[in-house]
């Protein structure tokens, strides 16, 4: 009885919860466990199944389960179930790969049914000429061919933070992989012996991101590289959207798909939810609108792959079976083979910043010298041969501070950066243009060869000295217009002023309003 | 670990507490089939035993008998340490060993082996055609193909590749030759496997001592930890096996149920490349009923004895104690499966085969790998 009585009035509610589903999908920091109906599945998800939300509705009226997602990021996420912090939250989590999350310690206790439900390899996808002029188009390619044009400086490429997402980590396991020449799971010395390949092969990337949707974004707005590293699903989903279409190269040697398990976590209530969704996605219509609307190759045998997925023969590489494999191959792309990082910080350090908020900005900076102990802090320190510049501002322009971490032994200037932090002091006014332009002139007169270079703004309120948001678009027309401004909302931030400032310079804002300036922080790090 | 999983099945339980006082309440039913009359019985299963206890055939047999069955469940070796039997009126494992060591355990007075299933290869023709070349797969000369287990360790021992086996231009892969397997530590059907590859690393014997053990893991860990990541539950790999081919999974280890299954139904989820062939020698996965009161032990004996049940168990692909039902269903579907199997040897213990599977735990948490 009971049972009814709570499905009808789930169902009279259906619209207000439909729209507060959407407003946890925006991002807002709502408490999961309040707004949830009998009928609602509670999802922690990866950025990566965003494209299946007007599927998932469908789910609604076919099986009476309203899902409802909140996004994470891949080691944050992972870090998040190990730890019981999902526990109670949510019912069900589902990621690109449940393989890291499996690595860490007590995680699988806390999984229970796991269903995969779509899979899709992490692959190269090259602008047609570029294809054509390396001879990719028509002969078979492995990851060693790839790696000596990178080495030759024959094309360029964009990839996701292995840190942050799924695809840029899968795609390193497999390029690891590969080069090493290692025909069962990697070790840690097989990854030491690989690593001077590795730097070869990701001379050639010049383009990273936190998440690979962005990626995809950022590609399709400004073609400023040759390809994208990015699974299957991504470079099929931007034929249309880009100028020149994307042929996609199928290494020979072996690739990492991803699988993306909808898995049921062990202390979740909703069992009978979990059971019906996951049943729902993998009946032979739901796996067909999959394939076609999100170019993801279905699980179950009886919808086979339609001929845009191609027919080549893909070997799955090994992954590796060790946390502590894994999380080595991380740290030695970020600190030894990736490019360096510049990164410069304009920080506000106006009157309205003092207590709580000048209080949250030492801690955020310091969470990056490596105060954050766990593994997506370390992962998301300043990195060794990293340059990293502080700005602080008030009513005009403070004085830059530089650091160079080292490429051996970060702790020494790591320390000096966080004690740098310390010292801010709030007072003054907010001159935010001034000291953007400050930062952009100091990347412009030194230009660096080859590093990623970005800003991060951080700002709690309104401009109020110096110059405007008009006279600084007007300076950045006369740029080279290649670095992107990461802005943080912060306090009472001018948040359509800082979105153009975000979108005018292709970078992304952070909102810290509701939550803390450490986790904006930590995020950025992904796309610098 | 322990505790995480007791506290799940804790609140399983809770939820299930609430449903039998609910259903439970009327007392001895008509047989007419009414589930308010129906009276519960629980217990905890290896997982590929769930779609067979979710059938609602299976289900409406149970209810013609005045029982509503409901699992929950767990891999095999879990069941036998670390799950709280408490909370169950069976226990039902994939194999022998953990059935040994529940009965000891819980002093129960009685098992029940209603079905088995041999374990098995699924791989491609092309890629037994490789391994025929090279002398791993053979014709048993009774009707099916075999993988020579001994010649299948040597390979792996030389760190043999795919691409270095002569004559190989199907699967010219730069990775290793192994056989995909489930996580030796959770699942039992790689538990299996273990007890098959060990039989032979000891000489063609099936281990019993500590010492053996010790030699024997030697030559057997590699056989899972070079294999990378692999998966915890026995449906993962072979899912990967039927939809990604023979790029993911060139040949994995089954249970011969799950491959049969796809064939009865004829669903087309085995497509004309796919074969089904045996290690030789191999092992009976024998799926033990662990009874801890008379309602359960009502269930034990009729998955063992009553014809219909039969039928049903069979459909899913396991072997009866009357093969006549097994092949009559093998002869209408036109699956190519072999009546009986000739080359098949005894699991270890559940204490030599728990020992063998710590030594390669042991393994996974040292921070280098074991050279191999």
């Amino acid at each position: 009885m009971r049972l009814f009585t709570g499905r009808r009035l789930a169902a009279a509610a259906l619209a207000l919860l439909v729209a507060s589903a959407t407003a946890a999908c925006s991002g807002d920091e709502q408490d999961p466990a309040k707004q949830d109906g009998p009928d609602v599945l509670r999802v922690l998800a990866g950025s990566e199944v965003k494209d299946l939300e007007p599927l998932l509705k469908e789910a609604a009226g076919a099986v009476g389960v309203r899902v409802r997602l909140t996004y994470t990021g891949t080691l944050d996420g992972a870090e998040q179930v190990a730890s019981g912090g999902a526990d109670g939250h949510y019912d069900a989590t589902w990621f690109s790969s449940n393989r890291y999350l499996s690595l860490i310690d007590g995680a699988p206790a806390r999984l229970s049914t796991q269903t995969k439900v779509m899979v899709s390899p992490v692959l190269l996808g090259l602008k047609k000429s570029k294809a054509h002029a390396l001879g990719w188009d028509t002969k078979q390619v492995t990851w060693a061919d790839i790696a000596t044009a990178a080495r030759e400086k024959k094309f360029t490429f964009g990839m996701t933070n292995p840190a942050s997402s799924n695809s840029g980590f899968s795609a390193l396991v497999g390029v690891t992989a590969a080069l090493s020449d290692a025909g069962e799971a990697l070790d840690r010395a097989q990854i030491t012996a690989a690593t001077p390949k590795l730097k070869e092969f990701f001379s050639a990337q010049t383009l990273t991101a936190g998440s690979s949707g962005w990626l995809a974004d950022a590609y399709a707005k400004q073609e400023s590289v040759d390809g994208l590293i990015n699974y299957e699903s991504v470079l099929l989903g931007l034929e249309g959207r880009v100028k020149e279409p994307l042929t996609i190269i199928y290494p020979s040697d072996g690739v990492v798909t991803a699988d993306y398990p909808l898995t049921l976590l062990a202390s979740s209530a909703r069992k009978d939810l979990y059971g019906k969704l996951a049943t729902w996605l993998r009946t032979p219509d739901v796996q067909r609108k999959i394939m076609t609307t999100t170019f993801r190759r279905p699980i179950v045998p009886e919808v086979r792959p339609d001929q845009r997925f191609g027919s080549a023969q893909l070997v799955e590489l090994p992954f590796p079976n060790r946390r502590s494999a894994a999380d080595e191959l991380i740290s030695a792309y970020l600190n030894q083979v990736r490019r360096p990082s510049r990164t410069l910080f304009v920080l506000d350090t106006s009157g309205s910043m003092g207590g709580d908020r000048i209080a949250s900005l030492k801690q955020a900076l310091s969470t990056l010298t490596g105060a954050d102990t766990s593994a997506s802090g370390q992962f998301s320190r300043f990195r060794d041969r990293e340059t990293v510049t502080l700005l602080p501002f008030s009513g005009r322009p403070g004085v830059p501070r530089t650091f160079t971490v080292p490429e051996q032994g970060p702790d020494p200037v790591l320390r000096q950066i966080r004690s740098y932090g310390d010292s801010l002091s709030a007072q003054g006014g907010t001159a935010i243009y001034d000291s953007l332009r400050a930062a952009y002139d100091m990347v412009t007169l030194q230009p660096s060869d080859g590093d990623f270079t970005s800003v991060v703004l951080m700002t709690d309120g309104e401009n109020t000295d110096g110059s405007s948001y008009e006279d600084f678009a007007a300076y950045y027309g006369t740029t080279p217009r290649n670095v992107r401004t990461f802005v943080v909302l912060f306090g009472d931030s001018d948040v359509e002023e800082m979105g153009k400032v975000a979108s005018l310079t292709g970078g992304a804002t952070f909102d810290a309003r509701e939550g803390s300036l450490s986790s904006a922080f930590k995020e950025i790090r992904g796309y610098q | 670990m322990k505790r995480w999983i007791g506290v799940g099945l804790a609140l399983l339980l809770a939820g299930a507490v609430v449903v039998a006082i609910v259903l439970g309440g009327g007392g001895d039913g008509d047989g007419g089939g009414g589930t308010k009359d129906l009276a519960t019985v629980r217990g905890v299963i290896g997982s590929e035993k769930k779609p067979f206890f979710d059938d609602p055939q299976v289900q409406a047999a149970f209810a013609k008998h005045g029982l509503r069955v409901e699992v929950d469940t767990a891999g095999s070796r879990q069941i036998a340490t670390s799950v709280d039997l408490g909370k169950y009126d069976f226990a039902f494992p994939s194999s022998v060993p953990a059935a040994e060591k529940i009965k000891q355990d819980r002093k129960a007075s009685q098992t029940f082996s209603p079905f088995y299933s041999p374990m098995a290869i699924a791989t491609f023709e092309p890629i037994a055609d490789v391994l025929t070349k090279a002398g791993v797969v053979r014709d048993s000369g009774s009707g099916y193909q075999v993988l020579d287990v001994k010649k299948y360790l040597d390979l792996v021992a030389k760190g043999t590749r795919w691409d270095a086996l002569p004559g190989n231009t199907a699967y010219p892969a730069r990775k290793r030759v192994l056989l995909t397997t489930t996580d030796v530590r959770t699942s039992n059907s790689a538990a299996m496997y273990l007890a098959i590859t060990s039989y032979v690393a000891n000489g063609d014997d099936v281990v019993n001592s500590s010492a053996q053990t010790a030699k024997v893991a030697q030559t057997i860990s590699p056989l899972f930890l070079d294999q990378g990541y692999s998966e915890s539950s026995s449906e993962a790999p072979f899912e990967d096996y039927l939809a990604m081919g023979a790029g993911k999974t060139p040949m994995v280890v089954i249970y011969e149920a799950q491959y049969a299954s796809h064939l009865f139904a004829g669903d087309g989820a085995i497509r004309p490349d796919m074969r089904l062939i045996y290690p030789s020698p191999t092992v009976l996965s024998k799926h033990t009923l662990v009874p801890f009161n008379d309602r359960a032990a009502e269930v034990g004996r009729l998955l063992q004895e009553d014809p219909e049940f039969a039928r049903l168990e069979t459909r899913y692909g396991f072997r009866t104690a009357d093969p006549k039902v097994f092949a009559d269903l093998v002869a209408s579907s036109k699956a190519g499966i072999p009546g009986g199997l000739v080359d098949v040897v005894e699991p270890p213990t559940y204490e030599h085969l728990e020992r063998l599977i710590s030594t390669i735990e042991q393994r996974y948490l040292a921070s280098a790998k074991p050279s191999s």
